[in-house]
């Protein structure tokens, strides 16, 4: 079993490709059928595409702040592919490539951080939670939602994301420990990306890796290559199937490393170099996993050519889509604070509406006289 | 074609220097390619072309600056229409630029620097980090503070305003009653419900008639039928209760005379092209205001307030005149605030602007208030006499009518003249028939000289 | 004297805290290293070392709770949150603790530490980036609540609260971090907290706000003096304790009263002000006192974000229906 040959304890890192796309550890390799393995190839592309688009978008002042994840699209998507559709996802605020494969559209992904909150609004069936900022308080949502599958025997699991930086607060270590002891189906996955915004990894905990903190829940917990993205695969698959079993929560932390900035107003060249960065970029899942795949036959030049062209195509045109989206209406903002609106809040409301009608003349004259 | 615009990328900046272009006009650009690159305070930005296209025009050449908001560049991306990018909501972010521009004048020689330079400079910060969102950098200043160095705290200076709960506010405003005149007698010097009774009562008892607005005699029958109804408007409200209220307490009488204006007449006709200049037509009014108000000056009485309560004629060093203006609602008078220190230019301007706002229903309160005489035009409308009413608290008010041409006896010779029928109701309590004759002839003698009401 | 921004200042009273007396500690999530993710705290980790300027784990309780611990024992931390969106999870200790060790300890244990924390919206960000908690601090007996708008006022504000025994959360209105410049003296000076300022006199009408709202209500007070509406118009610096004698005095003179603040309008401090007023100069009243607040909802996301904020257009509309009120 993986969780036991690279269990946390032994300081062995869990991977099965290597830089190259070779194959290093035959006796883990997955099995996942020929569609699937292009599909998840192609999400990640998507992932990248949309990710270097949005910051290009933002240069040329159409979009607002924005968190990448490119360098982490193999292990958001690997483990994505292990799980069904009645699972959960949990998020952070960095798990566009999962959010992708798990059935969000990437028009819903753009318009989140384009600044509306329909964007959230995911289809029928698609069991992602909202975007989560306040770190770490979605460890225990989703020790929450496990459990009631538990005693509801749903037989759901729930995958939940959280940073290296994420590890160090309070709800952590609170979601995971109340998780631990009432064996639910969760997996959390870490991804260490090395940077909680400027903060390296070693200020943000003395441990020596941050699997090993599954030790004080009890839980199993692995440290695997966060750029490989059938190691990631095959880690999950396992949990799955422990959680399912009724085994309870597992820990795998993913070393992967963030290629661009903490947000698209933050400038990582004050503290990081660009020899690490580059150092990195050799180890990118997504040329590695391109190579593993065209040894396996199931990929070319033509292909490669073609998947480029049309997903820049599908993200220019839902980029332009979006940008065409009316601003918030007046019902949108008052309208979800409760299920119905309260007396007074409704007043609040009319009051605002009746302001807006009465000076919309003023604000005509205003920008005709611009 | 799409007209790109530089952007603020997030760092709160206000303008860049173009390092390179990498393609020349007439190059195809494909979108999301590098296409130029800008020096920034923080960073060399490197803006990618928003559309596959040609480049059809550059904004600056390298070396040159660009501000945020300005084209970067055009491209023809063969869509046909016009199409802005770039800058979008930016655009409303960046500060003022009268200001911004001000501050450049004096760094241009800073611009000259790296951005490596300038960040070994001591005042500058890092503009525009944030991590989340955008903060707006400006370049405005707020005047200083010596909040520190002050010893004393300033005293609080008092104003004579009444103490009162609403209710008896309420009460007041609902006897007519204004509650900063009444003497309170409770604690403090609150104005009691009391207290309001009384004054309500004491001043109906110094009206003439006792009869208040609230306490009119009540209608006779009127039989119905072939009558139609209308409910009056705000406006008419107001000219009932003022009209009323002139009555009780004015007993007003008119003197009226004809006044020779056949030089001021010539004269106006002369100067018209003078005013058209001036953008503005010149009537009869402005100097018609010009010469009352120096009547007014050597007849001040005309021009001051009848305290009833107190007693006590109110005289007063300001000349606002008021000027009926017929509206389609009514009559509403604003009036032209120290009319005394305007010229007849000036006065023709301010006659025009009250006249269209108020057509407009566009007066505002500050030009109804604090009239000390005025005047009405029934003139306008073709009649020749009247006897206007005056709007209390003022004392009197001029009513001018139509001027004609007439046959007038001058030297027992007859001649045609033109003539103007002037109406002068005062109220007689303070003004007696010597006071308004006089002021009659000190007007007539104005007006029957242009160059001696020019010169006054 | 140097013209400096809002956020400037702030970095530039703590070089000098720091400087004066060494038991100044400053830290907080990237607050070390890089200087705080809006360079707040650039430079002085270079000045001062890592013992006294550093960089914490993302945990929020530990920043604060820590920094009690410090304070008990001889420290003056100045703790940053770092968008006061985050501070609930710091909650538990701030309410707990660091308001009431004083009162626990019967004075034997006080926490002298500051809480920075960048606060308030119009800046176009997230979620959780835009609130304004005045409300959830102002309730809490022992602790101490400054927001300044001014750079001037930034640094005498923030010497008092370094200085000042009690606990005090220092609110920094971001979106006027670097919005403009004042001059702000070299030497060290502090303006006292529980003191709210007269920014301009006025005899019609007593007009309250702060932080980041001081911008807009000033540029509504001066577009009303074209209607002839004279303004005084009062910064109030510091919540928690208020001054409300300063506005009740300008109410007695002026007879009307509207409070501006970008909170939420149910329980905001509008509401406790009008309160004292009409406990105070009830009497003096010539029209209902009223407050201009953003609506009870959650702060929307940029594409929602103005029909929570407020602008001076609205806030002059509404002020003029109060002056005008017969």
């Amino acid at each position: 079993m993986i969780f036991d040959t690279y269990d946390c304890g032994k300081k062995k890192m869990f991977g099965i490709i290597d830089n190259d796309g070779k194959v290093i550890d035959k006796d883990y390799e997955p099995d996942i059928d020929k569609e699937t393995l292009v599909n998840m190839y192609k999400t990640m592309v998507l992932a990248r595409v949309a990710d270097v688009k949005a910051l290009q978008y933002q240069r040329q002042g159409r979009m607002l702040t924005f968190a990448p994840v490119q360098g982490q699209e193999a292990c958001q998507v690997g483990p994505m592919a292990a799980t069904d559709k009645k699972d959960w996802l949990v998020t952070a605020f960095r798990e566009q490539a999962a959010m992708l494969y798990k059935g969000m559209t990437l028009k819903q992904g753009y318009l989140y951080w384009y600044g509306h909150e329909r964007g959230s609004q995911f289809d029928e069936g698609v069991k992602i939670t909202p975007v989560n900022v306040p770190i770490g308080s979605q460890i225990n949502h989703a020790a929450g939602i496990a459990y009631a599958s538990k005693i509801k025997k749903k037989g759901e699991v729930v995958v939940s994301y959280i940073g290296d930086g994420g590890t160090s607060h309070g709800e952590f270590h609170e979601g995971m420990n109340f998780g631990a002891v009432q064996k639910v189906p969760m997996i959390t996955i870490i991804q260490n990306n090395q940077y909680a915004i400027s903060t390296p990894r070693k200020l943000q905990s003395a441990a020596e890796t941050l699997a090993q903190k599954a030790g004080s829940y009890g839980i199993p917990g692995i440290q695997v290559d966060g750029n490989d993205v059938l190691a990631m695969y095959a880690a999950t698959k396992e949990a799955v199937e422990r959680a399912r079993k009724g085994e309870g929560v597992s820990l795998i932390e993913a070393v992967t490393y963030r290629l661009g900035p903490h947000t698209t107003s933050d400038d990582p060249s004050l503290y990081r170099s660009e020899e690490e960065v580059n150092e990195w970029r050799e180890r990118d899942p997504i040329p590695r996993f391109k190579k593993y795949l065209t040894n396996k036959k199931l990929w070319n030049k033509d292909k490669e050519e073609k998947l480029q062209e049309e997903t820049k195509k599908f993200v220019a045109d839902t980029f332009k889509e979006v940008e065409k989206s009316e601003l918030a209406s007046v019902d949108e903002v008052y309208d979800h604070t409760y299920e119905t609106l309260p007396p007074y809040l409704k007043k609040q409301k009319e009051t605002y509406l009746k302001y807006l009608e009465d000076t919309k003349d003023e604000d005509k004259k205003e920008s005709e006289g611009k | 074609m799409i007209n790109f615009k530089f952007a603020d990328i997030g760092e709160g900046i206000h303008e860049g220097v173009i390092l390179k272009w990498h393609y020349e006009v007439g190059d195809e650009v494909k979108e999301g390619e590098t296409m130029v690159v800008v020096e920034t305070d923080k960073v060399n930005a490197e803006i990618p072309a928003p559309e596959d296209g040609i480049l059809k025009e550059k904004g600056a050449e390298v070396g040159e600056e660009i501000k945020v908001g300005e084209t970067l560049a055009v491209i023809d991306d063969g869509s046909g229409e016009e199409q802005e990018e770039g800058a979008g909501e930016e655009a409303e972010e960046t500060p003022d630029k009268k200001e911004k521009k001000d501050e450049k004048e004096e760094d241009k020689d800073e611009d000259r620097k790296s951005s490596k330079e300038k960040q070994a400079d001591e005042e500058e910060e890092e503009a525009g980090a944030s991590v989340v969102g955008t903060v707006e950098t400006g370049s405005e200043v707020l005047p200083a503070s010596d909040e520190h160095t002050m010893k004393k705290e300033k005293p609080d200076k008092k104003k004579g305003k009444a103490l009162a709960t609403p209710v008896a506010r309420k009460m007041a405003k609902d006897h007519g009653v204004d509650i900063n005149k009444i003497d309170g007698t409770g604690p403090a010097g609150r104005v009691m419900k009391e207290d309001i009774k009384k004054a309500a009562e004491g001043a109906k008892m110094k009206e003439a008639a006792p009869a208040s607005a609230a306490e009119r005699p009540s209608m006779p029958e009127i039989a119905e039928e072939g009558t139609r109804r209308e409910k009056i408007s705000k406006l008419r409200q107001t000219i009932v209760r003022a009209m009323d209220r002139s009555n009780q307490l004015i007993p007003a009488t008119t003197v009226m005379d004809e006044f020779d204006v056949s030089e001021l007449a010539k004269f106006r006709k002369e100067q018209q092209g003078l005013a058209d200049d001036q953008d503005t037509k010149l009537t009869y009014l402005p100097f018609i205001i010009k010469a009352v108000v120096l009547a007014l000056k050597e007849y001040p009485k005309l021009n001051a307030s009848f305290d009833h309560e107190s007693e006590e004629i109110v005289y007063k060093d300001y000349y606002n005149i008021g000027i009926a203006v017929d509206t389609p609602d009514g009559l509403i008078v604003p009036n032209i605030k120290n009319a005394d220190k305007k010229s007849i230019l000036e006065l023709s301007k301010d006659v025009e602007r009250l006249a269209s706002a108020a057509r407009e229903r566009k007066t505002e309160m500050k030009d109804l208030r604090h009239t000390t005489f005025s005047i009405t035009n029934y003139g306008a409308f073709g009649a020749k006499l009247g006897t206007p009413v005056i709007n209390h608290p003022e004392v009197a008010i001029l009513g001018m009518g139509a001027i004609t041409k007439k046959p007038v006896v001058i030297d027992d010779e007859i001649t045609v003249r033109h003539m103007f029928p002037i109406s002068l109701t005062v109220d007689h309590r303070i003004i007696d028939g010597g006071d308004a004759g006089r002021f009659m002839v000190k007007l007539k003698t104005y007006l029957d000289d242009p160059m001696l009401l020019l010169l006054s | 004297m140097a013209n400096m921004t809002l956020l400037k200042a702030i970095n530039h009273t703590l070089d000098q805290q720091m400087e004066k007396d060494d038991n100044v500690v400053v830290y907080g999530e990237d607050v070390g290293y890089e200087g705080g993710v809006f360079r707040v705290t650039a430079g002085l980790q270079k000045k001062y070392g890592k013992d006294r300027v550093f960089d914490t784990p993302i945990a929020e309780a530990a920043i604060v709770g820590g920094g009690i611990g410090m304070a008990m024992n001889g420290l003056r931390p100045v703790a940053e949150i770092q968008f006061s969106g985050f501070m609930f999870p710091a909650y538990n200790q701030i309410a707990v603790h660091a308001a009431r060790m004083r009162n626990r300890s019967r004075g034997k244990y006080t926490v002298p530490m500051v809480i920075r924390m960048p606060y308030g919206g119009g800046v176009r960000a997230l979620e959780h980036h835009s609130e304004s908690l005045e409300t959830l601090f102002a309730h809490l007996p022992g602790l101490k609540l400054v927001i300044p708008s001014t750079p001037y006022d930034a640094k005498g504000l923030l010497t008092a609260a370094i200085q000042d025994n009690d606990p005090v959360i220092f609110m920094e209105p971001k979106r006027i971090y670097r919005a403009f410049k004042q001059d702000v003296p070299e030497e060290e000076y502090s303006i006292p907290l529980g003191k709210a300022k007269i920014v301009q006199e006025g005899d019609d009408i007593t007009v309250v706000a702060w932080g980041a709202m001081m911008r807009e209500a000033h540029k509504a007070t001066e577009s009303l003096k074209e209607d002839g509406i004279s303004v005084e118009l009062i910064d109030l610096r510091t919540i928690s304790p208020m001054d409300s004698d300063t506005v009740v005095e300008s109410v007695k003179k002026t007879g009307r009263f509207v409070v501006v603040h970008e909170a939420v309008r149910t329980l905001g401090i509008g509401a406790e002000l009008i309160s004292r007023v009409n406990e105070e100069a009830f009497f003096h009243l010539e029209a209902h006192p009223t407050r201009i607040t953003s609506p009870d909802i959650t702060v929307p996301l940029p594409k929602g974000e103005h029909h929570y904020m407020l602008d001076s257009k609205r806030i002059a509309r509404e002020i003029k229906k109060v002056a005008t009120f017969e």
